[in-house]
């Protein structure tokens, strides 16, 4: 029996075929929701299956030797390693949402607060709590530096475990051959007695026309922070409401400071690869934080040109010392089918074995524990330089309307326009913006 | 009699060749299919959930609330990065398409020429076209930089005290941008598809020219230039299209894209910020539209346009 086929229906197939695929993307948007419950608690009995979604440390092999040692401990529990692979960190966080609206994100997985994304995923309720898990375990909670347990409290609840982390831009990486040569006596490594007017001093005497900067300085968040805050202000509340530019006079002193140097004595360079400029010697002071400096003193082959040492930045009126503690977390998600096991492997993934060979073997500053940082300063002494900030840093304050990408991105474009040599606007002017710009996106509507 | 004997055996071929044609048909469509599926499933359906978003307030991880035209009123009355983009994006456009036709045209009549190693001289202005992109933002990123640049230190060897900031320099970023697009693309695919169509233009039309005594200039002007003008409109719409959607160069140049304030951010990183760095994919999804029909309106002019100064040689 022949079938008539005609192009009418074919048409109106394929049409049928279009509407469908269109209706169910546009269905898409409704978050669904996680597995879990009933069916979880059935399943603990049997194997427990968890999945491992991450961006850190993939390609090390550090991801697999957790996986390994954690399952010999635990026998009745599997973990797939699910590796997010974007060109850049953040490029995985929009994978990561759309997993979760798709119902697939796993068990563990890090919204890093350095990227804030962190309290985003709360408000989203993407990631949950762990206080209880922490308390039934009667966790020790201070085998991390406190201020990265810090970091993972959000309106009175923990959220994650750190196994990474670092004190922000919190130096100013010195080439210690330029001081010798200048007959400059080095700062203390780990003090915080020189003035934010003695390093200028020195940038200026350090610099030579078309050969040296005495200073680079990054035009973006992180160091707009700690510029603020090295003069004793801050860039924005602890609630993350309100921009202090205006009302803070520290801060309009730290920025003024930079744009003599940068707009009017026209002395720093123009944003660029610093860390590769200063190896040559061509940097004296490069702003930065301990990671570039532990990076520096590795990446030196000439020490005829260049020697790594750093300079701190003065103490503000609480005793603090100018930073902006930045990244660190494993979270749980928040309707995972097994919190139990997912916060076993959270423990494991950050203890002293776990943070210290992720530092080993992805390069990672994994500066949490002080136990990992005895470790490490027993490899190279370079490190013991970082233990005051990391245990008497300050915060980052996180945007309280989770709009962190909006907010480094009026931070870096506004600084850059305010610090801009070629085209300068007045000091007040470039200000205001900077100050409006920022408020403005800490006004927008919550972004989840 | 004679016209029923016809139509009795006429009955049965007929029959034949509508059993051909519907197996025809059956396998023409069979073999469309998969086609049809990538052009219903990935192109047509993912285009109208675009526009359903573009009403929608969709961040992807919360509910999705249909909010009417607010989106587009939002871009047209409130984002000042909205005009401000869309305006870099036409000045880059503008700037770097007739440059980029022009020069593309000129040397691939220069290439027609019958020179010895003509091949090699081919190859070697093709060859940065090859370079992939992120490669030659790099690159250029190294030779133009303000400070420890090679082009900046030679231009202070011979005497210039304050050369240019280049990609650093708000004024200097989108011409640099537009040096760095047309290293890449006059030499590129544009002056392969040049060469295909000078090598179309009947040689008789020259010697002709040749004989009513017209220089080379002439030549080019009254014969080359209208000849190719179907494919000079082809490169010009492509051409367009491709610099309005710039955003790699962009995206790379500086830590956050975009810069060095806001000096970059074309129209595309616009999109893309807001869609993928901010997730707001219902707002991204109503730029997205918007610049999609600016494209086809554009498209559209110049296919009226070109009824003006395309000549196709022959009708």
């Amino acid at each position: 029996m022949s079938q008539h086929f005609s192009r009418r229906q074919f048409l109106q197939m394929s049409g049928a075929v279009a509407a469908v695929s269109a209706l169910a993307a546009c269905a898409a948007p409704v978050a669904a929701p996680q597995a879990g419950g009933e069916a979880g608690a059935a399943a603990a009995a049997e194997t427990v299956q968890l999945k491992w979604d991450t961006f850190r440390g993939p390609g090390t092999g550090w991801n697999e030797e957790r996986i390994e040692t954690f399952v010999q401990e635990n026998p009745n529990v599997e973990i797939e390693f699910r590796p997010l692979t974007g060109a850049s960190q953040q490029d995985n966080y929009g994978k990561m949402y759309s997993m979760f609206a798709a119902g697939d994100l796993g068990d563990v997985v890090a919204f890093d607060p350095s990227h804030y994304h962190f309290w985003r995923a709360i408000g989203g309720n993407i990631i949950g709590p762990i206080d209880d898990y922490i308390a039934s375990d009667n966790l020790d909670l201070t085998q991390w530096f406190e201020q990265f347990i810090g970091l993972q409290t959000y309106q009175g609840n923990i959220y994650g475990l750190p196994s990474w982390g670092w004190a922000g831009q919190d130096t100013l990486v010195l080439n210690a051959v330029h001081f010798e040569q200048e007959g400059i006596e080095l700062p203390d490594p780990v003090g915080h007695e020189t003035s934010m007017a003695t390093y200028g001093e020195w940038a200026r005497k350090f610099y030579n026309d078309g050969e040296r900067f005495g200073l680079s300085f990054p035009f973006g968040e992180a160091s707009l922070v700690v510029l603020c805050r090295a003069f004793g202000g801050d860039l924005i509340d602890v609630e993350g409401k309100k921009s202090l530019l205006l009302d803070s006079p520290e801060a309009q002193e730290g920025l003024r400071w930079l744009y003599t140097m940068a707009v009017e004595e026209k002395i720093l360079p123009a944003q660029g690869d610093f860390a590769a400029a200063q190896l040559e010697g061509r940097i004296t002071m490069n702003w930065g934080g301990s990671l570039n400096v532990r990076n520096f003193k590795r990446d030196i082959k000439d020490e005829t040109i260049a020697k790594a040492h750093q300079g701190l930045f003065p103490t503000d009126a609480n005793g603090k010392f100018p930073s902006q503690i930045r990244g660190g977390t494993w979270n749980i998600l928040r309707e995972s089918a097994h919190p139990q096991e997912a916060f076993a492997f959270l423990k494991h993934i950050t203890n002293t074995d776990g943070c210290y060979s992720f530092n080993l073997v992805a390069g990672q500053g994994a500066f949490v524990r002080p136990d990992v940082v005895q470790k490490l300063i027993e490899q190279d002494p370079v490190h013991e330089w970082f233990i005051p900030n990391l245990e008497n840093g300050i915060p980052a304050h996180a945007p309280a309307n989770s709009r962190g990408r909006e907010y480094t991105d009026a931070c870096a474009q506004y600084l850059t326009l305010l610090l801009d040599p070629n085209q300068p606007v007045p000091f007040e002017q470039g200000l205001q913006d900077l100050h409006d710009n920022i408020q403005q996106v800490l006004d927008m509507e919550p972004a989840a | 009699m004679a016209t029923a004997a016809q139509a009795i055996p006429a009955k049965p071929a007929k029959t034949q060749r509508s059993a051909r044609q519907r197996r025809e048909n059956f396998y023409g469509y069979l073999f469309l299919t998969p086609w049809l599926i990538g052009f219903f499933g990935l192109f047509i359906g993912p285009g109208l959930a675009s526009l359903y978003l573009s009403f929608t307030n969709y961040n992807i991880i919360g509910e999705s609330k249909f909010i009417g035209l607010d989106n587009y009123v939002h871009m047209f009355t409130e984002d000042d990065l909205f005009w401000a983009s869309l305006g870099r994006t036409f000045y880059f456009a503008c700037a770097s398409v007739p440059l980029s036709v022009l020069g593309s045209m000129f040397l691939a009549i220069l290439l027609d020429s019958k020179l010895r190693g003509v091949a090699v001289y081919r190859t070697l202005f093709f060859m940065p076209s090859l370079v992939p992109l992120v490669a030659s933002v790099i690159l250029w990123k190294w030779l133009l930089d303000a400070d420890f640049g090679i082009v900046n230190q030679g231009l202070r060897e011979i005497g210039v005290d304050d050369p240019p900031g280049w990609f650093v320099d708000r004024r200097m970023a989108i011409p640099s941008l537009i040096i760095m697009r047309l290293w890449t693309s006059i030499g590129g695919t544009q002056m392969i598809i040049f060469l295909a169509g000078l090598q179309g233009i009947p040689t008789e039309l020259y010697d002709a020219s040749a004989i009513d005594g017209a220089n080379t200039w002439q030549r080019i002007r009254s014969v080359t230039i209208p000849l190719l003008s179907p494919t000079i409109f082809f490169n010009t719409v492509l051409g367009i299209i491709g610099a309005l959607q710039t955003f790699a160069a962009a995206f790379l140049l500086t830590p956050e894209g975009g810069g060095p304030a806001f000096a970059t951010w074309f129209y595309a990183l616009h999109i893309w910020k807001n869609a993928f760095d901010y997730f707001e994919i219902g707002y991204a999804a109503a730029l997205a539209w918007f610049f999609a029909l600016i494209i086809i309106g554009l498209t559209i002019f110049q296919q009226w346009l070109s009824r003006r100064w395309v000549f196709y040689y022959g009708e």
